[in-house]
Formats: structure tokens, sequence, C-alpha cells
């Protein structure tokens, strides 16, 4: 259930980011809303439910992307494992630390597209300033984390942790 | 071996999620793939809540900036009523030449293209990573549009379609990385290729000999030479030359003559190129 609600979240989600980068005319910046799905199911979620939940997101974030390349999947179940250690030793359950972590993960994975984009195009050069729509994107995101934190606590409210390393 | 499947059934899943998508960007999949069903029901889904949307948003501001635009409407509209005039002027001198050029051509037998109305369509949304300059509108294979179509303005190339699925297709915009047009300098005729530089509202003007005479502002075509896009469309204005101290090629900075943040409908010509031996008949 849980699965289904956030996958259709994050379809609804980058249909809404579609429009509102294009009525903005942002050119190299995009808001990435799956990420902070991706976050929040890694913060929260156990793991076959967030790896599920991670790939069906990165693949709806594939197919929006107009190429399909499967680069996405890959790099939304990277970002969720990534997300799901940190949640071990950091608690990022409230907004602002939820914010944050998406703000970071925003970057990785913003870095990871490039890396491997860069390494299998032939468009090298010209790709690096597709990097220059990053700081903003990373800001834009987490915001976007933030406002989508109530909703996202109703489809999965959580339970605290028992208090661990910096808890 | 079962229970060692079902000791190890979490990691197994996790990795298999990881590793397989993987696999295939790396094998063939970064070159894009053609959409599947899967596909073809998430841009269906999809589709409705940008067309909604777009509506809504292209309403509220056209009544902002229409409210707006109110002051100095008359004296708008007679700069557009002079500059009506002259366009129906020029539109008269170029229908004799097309009518001319037309008949030139059905006497040398010429048919490299055939050409039938252009599609008329809606962006409805710009594609989700930085790193394909893409945007997607509301005309599919439904509406007759085909992959590798050319997508225009009245002021010039906007893109190509690189996919199209039931009723929307995606454009690749000549400001993406991977786009490469063949294209002409206006005064010089000097040709070269045009790329997109990366950054989402410049170009790259490639493979201009060094000898070749270009300047600032000097106006940039399409060649016709890279069997997409037909002769004669404007792509943009050089704004900077580069001329390296070696190498064969000197380089230029373009910035499109369309603005492609500001573009809500594009034109998309359903150019159907004949081949070879139709041409050959043709000329028989």
């Amino acid at each position: 259930m849980k699965f289904l609600s956030l996958t259709a979240l994050a379809l609804v989600l980058l249909s809404i980011e579609a429009v509102v980068v294009k009525s903005f005319g942002f050119d190299v910046t995009r808001i990435d809303v799956s990420v902070a799905i991706i976050v929040f199911i890694g913060l929260r979620g156990t793991t076959i439910e967030g790896a599920f939940t991670s790939f069906a997101v990165g693949y709806l974030l594939d197919v929006l992307t107009g190429r399909s390349t499967n680069l996405y999947p890959f790099l939304a179940v990277l970002v969720f494992l990534i997300a799901k250690a940190t949640a071990q030793l950091v608690d990022g359950r409230s907004r602002i630390a939820f914010a944050i972590f998406t703000a970071g993960a925003t970057f990785g994975h913003s870095l990871l597209a490039f890396l491997f984009t860069w390494l299998t195009s032939r468009s090298g050069e010209g790709r690096v300033l597709t990097l220059s729509g990053v700081p903003l994107q990373v800001l834009l995101s987490a915001l976007a984390a933030a406002l989508l934190y109530p909703i996202l606590q109703k489809i999965e409210p959580g339970e605290r942790p028992k208090p661990g390393v910096l808890q | 071996m079962f229970s060692f499947l079902q000791r190890w059934r979490e990691p197994i899943i996790v990795v298999a999620l990881l590793i397989a998508p993987m696999v295939s960007f790396l094998s063939s999949g970064h070159r894009g793939r053609e959409p599947n069903m899967v596909d073809s029901v998430v841009l269906a889904v999809s589709r409705p809540i940008q067309v909604a949307l777009t509506w809504s948003f292209s309403k509220v501001t056209g009544a902002v900036s229409g409210y707006i635009a109110l002051r100095g409407a008359h004296d708008e509209a007679q700069v557009c009523r002079s500059q009506l005039a002259e366009s129906h002027a020029e539109l008269n001198t170029l229908k004799e030449a097309e009518a001319e050029n037309l008949r030139l051509k059905r006497a040398l037998g010429y048919t490299e293209t055939t050409t039938e109305p252009e599609i008329l369509a809606r962006i409805i949304g710009v594609n989700a990573s930085p790193q394909s300059q893409s945007v997607r509108i509301d005309r599919g294979e439904r509406d007759g549009v085909r992959v590798g179509m050319p997508v225009v303005t009245p002021d010039g190339v906007v893109g190509q379609i690189i996919r199209s699925v039931g009723s929307s297709a995606d454009v690749m915009l000549l400001t993406d990385t991977a786009s490469r047009i063949g294209a002409l300098v206006e005064r010089t005729r000097v040709r070269g290729s045009v790329a997109g530089a990366g950054d989402g509202h410049q170009l790259a003007l490639e493979f201009v000999r060094r000898e070749d005479d270009l300047v600032d502002n000097d106006v940039v075509l399409t060649s016709g030479t890279d069997g997409v896009f037909p002769r004669g469309l404007r792509i943009g204005t050089v704004q900077s030359v580069n001329r390296p101290t070696v190498g064969m090629f000197l380089g230029g900075r373009v910035s499109p003559t369309v603005d492609i943040d500001r573009v809500e409908e594009v034109l998309i010509i359903p150019i159907v190129r004949v081949s070879t031996a139709e041409r050959r008949e043709g000329v028989r």
C-alpha cells in the first residue's frame, strides 16, 4: 500500500515539477522531488519495501526524462541504501533534518547523474555546464522536501528508533 | 540452496534491484531505449496532469499580463498595423518567389522532400533531468508525430522529436549537448555545425574552417545537410568568435533565435524524406 501511495505521489509530483520548472524558466535546474521521496523511505521504510519503492520512483524519473536510459532506477536504489545506512547513525525524522538530508542526497544524486552521463557520452565538455544549476537545485529540493513533509508523514508516520550513535 | 536463498533473500533482492539497471545502462541503455508498455502507461497518466496544470498556469499568467498589457495597447496596435502592412507586401513577394521555385524544381525533377501541413503542439512540461534538455508536447504518435521530425516556431529552430508515444511526444531542444544541426552562415554561406553548449541557453558553432569569414552578429541558418532540418530555418545569432592559435577550426557562441524558456506552442514539420532510389525514379 505504501509502495503504491509513494509511487503514485511521485508520478503526480514529477508531473507538477515539469510544469513548474517550465513556468519559471529554469534552464538546467530541476526540483528533485523524487529524491525527497527516496530519502523519506530510506529514513523510515523497511529495506525490501524501500528498495522496491526507490526503484519504482527512479523508473518514473527515468521515463519522464524524455530519454530512458535505466540510469535513474540504479541511482534511486543507491541513494536509498545510503540514506538507510545514514539513518542508522543520525536521526533524520524531523522536518528540518529531512530537508537537510534531501539537500545532501540531491547534491550526490546530481553529481552521480552527471558523472555517469559524462562517462558514457561524447559531449563531455558541454555536460560540465549542466552542473551550474546544482546549487539552486539543492536549495529548491530541500524547500520542496520541507513542504512535502506533512504529506509524506501521513503515508508513513514511522516510529522513533531506539537511541543509538548520535541520536 | 532453498535455505540459502531464504536466508539471503533481502540482500539478493536489493542487489538485483541495484545491479540490473546499472548493467543495462552501461551495456546499451545509455543510448536510450524504445518506450515499452509501462512507459506508455506512465506517460499517458502524467499527460492530463501536465495539460491541466499548463492550462491553469497560462490562464493565470495570461490574465495578469493581459491586464498589464492594456496600458499602451493603442500605441502598440498602431505599430502592429504598420508592421502588418509591410508583412503583407513581403508575403506577396515571397509567394511569387515560392511559385517560381516550385516551377523550377518541377522542371528539374527535384523532389528532395515532401511536406504535409505542420502539426501545431503545445509544450506541457520540461523533462525531469538537466542532463537531457528536452520538453514534452501534447501531440504524439496518434497525431502523426514521428521520431526525427523537426520542431520549429516562426522564429526558428526549437529541436527534434526523440520519442513519440500515444498522445504526447518529447522534443530534444537544440540546447541539448547531444543535439547537432547542420548550419550555414547567412552572410557568407560558410558551413559548420551547431551543438548545445550545455548551459541550457547557448549554442556552440563548430567545424568552421579557420580561414572562413565569421564575425559577431552573423545570422546562422540550417544548411539542410543533416537529414533532419529543412534548409534556411533560423538557428541563432553569433555572439562571439573564438580563434584558437592552433587547430583547423574556429569556434563560436551562438544565441538561439527562439527564446526556449518562453515558447508555448511549436510546429512539427512532418517531413517525409525521399530515399535516393525514389529520387532517381523521380528524375527519370
